[in-house]
Formats: C-alpha cells, structure tokens, sequence
C-alpha cells in the first residue's frame, strides 16, 4: 500500500504555444489544492510548461500526450510527454539529456548552457537544464521510431518507480 | 535632468513598462512571459538597454512581483541583456536590480541563476 496517495491524470492535447500556460495553470491550481508542499507543486508546473513548450516547437503532427502522476505528500512525482518529432530533433534530445545526466552539478551545467544561448536563436536545451536545476527532477529519453517521451520526474529516497 | 522616457508592450497575458527618471530606469513586468511574447519582450530589453546607454543609467529596477511565471526562452532574452552589460566598457555598465516575490516560487531559483551569471552587476530584492 503507498504511503499517501496518488494524484494523476493524463491529456491529449495539440501542440500550440498558447495552450502551454493554460495546461501550467491547470496543474498548479489543480495540486495546490491537495498537495500540502508549494514549492514540489512549483517544480512539476515548470516541468509541464517546459516539455510542453518544446513539443509547441518541435513536435511533428498534431497529438502531444501528456501525464502526471503526483504523490499527495509532493515527496514523488512523474511528468511523461511524448509527441512525434524529427530525427535530428532526436539526436539533439539525445545529446542534451545525456549531458545532463552525466553533470554532476546539474546547476553548473545550467548556468555553462545559459551562457551557450548568448547570441544564438537555435534550439538550447535550456528548458531542460532548468528541469534538472531547478525543478530538481531526474530526465530520462524513451524512443521509438519517431516518437519520442520525456520523463521528469523525483522518487522519494528508497523507492525505485513511481 | 534626462529627457522622459516611456517604453511599454501590452499582449493579452502580459505586460511591460519602462521609465527613466534622472539616470534610473523603472521596469515593471506583469502577467506570463511564455513563448508568445518572446519576440516583443526581445525588443523591449533592447529598448531598456539602448535607452540605458543614452542616459548613461546607473541602475535599473525590474520590479517581477506580479511576473507569475517566465519559460526559459525567456530568461534567454535576460541573459542576453545580462551579457550584453557585462560586455561593456566601464562607462556603459549599469547595475540590474530585480524586485521579487517570495510566493512566486520561479523567481528565486531563475533570478538566483541569473544573478550568478553577473553577480557583480546584479542584486535580487525579495
């Protein structure tokens, strides 16, 4: 039996820059409501905005799935977006989720990519970095053909999934 | 005594507004600064900084207490303007300072990370 319930649910949603806030929104004023821990509400809000603002840009067709799962006492979480996407997209995801989990400071890496973005507009990877950095969760990559699932997510200490 | 200065932007979720007064200028951020208004807020920090160097400002406040979120496009317009003062000479750098909220859990952890890109010309007030 889990310590304290699960929160969860999960949404079809197309791609678009302006639906992005209002799912964040939605999550925050959804789990702030039980989860007693703001600032765990906080992290998984930036992680929903982010990874649904990278499919805003870069996903391919018109279906972005997106689920939470969310411990009532904020002590675990799971942010899971999945959307079809390019190729090269991949291999970029690849390379930035790698390089993130191998940092051993997740923050150092944060502000070395920060000074990355001056002077340039293409893709960063800077959403990601402050996944890691501030919102504290762990990134994994799932591929398959060409879709692709960003996982976010924090396990409490002694636990192995979520 | 300079010359009064305005510059402001209004989108549907979002709101901004500079003023200069003497050799200080106001900025005050409202609302989401999300992906919509990347390209608008882009131009606005350029403004600010122009209007920085004309009147060889001293300080700039940007008042976020009432910015509920910023995605990290974003903050990359923040760290061009940071940079770009780093960048200059003596007599064209000026002091940022941000006015931030305590219950708006974004702002200390991004201004923290902006703040240690150029700890020497940035300040956070909460």
């Amino acid at each position: 039996m889990p310590d304290s319930p699960t929160l969860s649910f999960g949404l079809q949603l197309q791609p678009q820059s302006r639906m992005v806030s209002i799912v964040r929104r939605f999550v925050e004023e959804s789990f702030e409501k039980i989860v007693g821990d703001p600032e765990a509400v906080f992290r998984v809000s930036l992680a929903v905005h982010e990874l649904l603002e990278n499919a805003a840009k870069y996903a391919v067709g018109d279906k972005t799935g997106l689920q939470v799962h969310f411990d009532s006492n904020g002590s675990a979480a799971s942010i899971k977006l999945t959307n079809q996407t390019t190729p090269a997209h991949i291999e970029r995801l690849r390379a930035c989720i790698s390089e993130i989990q191998a940092a051993r400071e997740p923050f150092v890496l944060y502000q070395t990519m920060m000074r990355r973005t001056f002077g340039i507009q293409e893709e960063s990877g800077l959403g990601l970095a402050r996944i890691r950095a501030e919102g504290e969760l762990d990134l994994s990559l799932e591929i398959d053909g060409t879709m692709v699932t960003i996982v976010a997510s924090c396990l409490p200490t002694g636990r192995t999934s979520v | 005594m300079s010359k009064a200065w305005t510059e402001g932007m209004k989108e549907s979720d979002f709101s901004a507004q500079a003023t200069v007064n003497d050799r200080r200028i106001q900025v005050s951020l409202v609302g989401t600064a999300d992906l919509t208004i990347k390209a608008q807020l882009d131009h606005f920090l350029r403004q600010v900084h122009s209007e920085a160097q004309r009147c060889l400002a001293e300080e700039v406040t940007v008042d976020v207490r009432h910015l509920e979120f910023m995605n990290s496009s974003c903050l990359k317009s923040f760290v061009w303007w940071v940079s770009t003062v780093q960048e200059q000479p003596a007599v064209g750098k000026y002091r940022i300072v941000f006015v931030s909220s305590p219950t708006v859990y974004w702002q200390r952890r991004s201004l923290n990370a902006l703040a240690c890109l150029a700890n020497e010309i940035i300040s956070v007030q909460a």
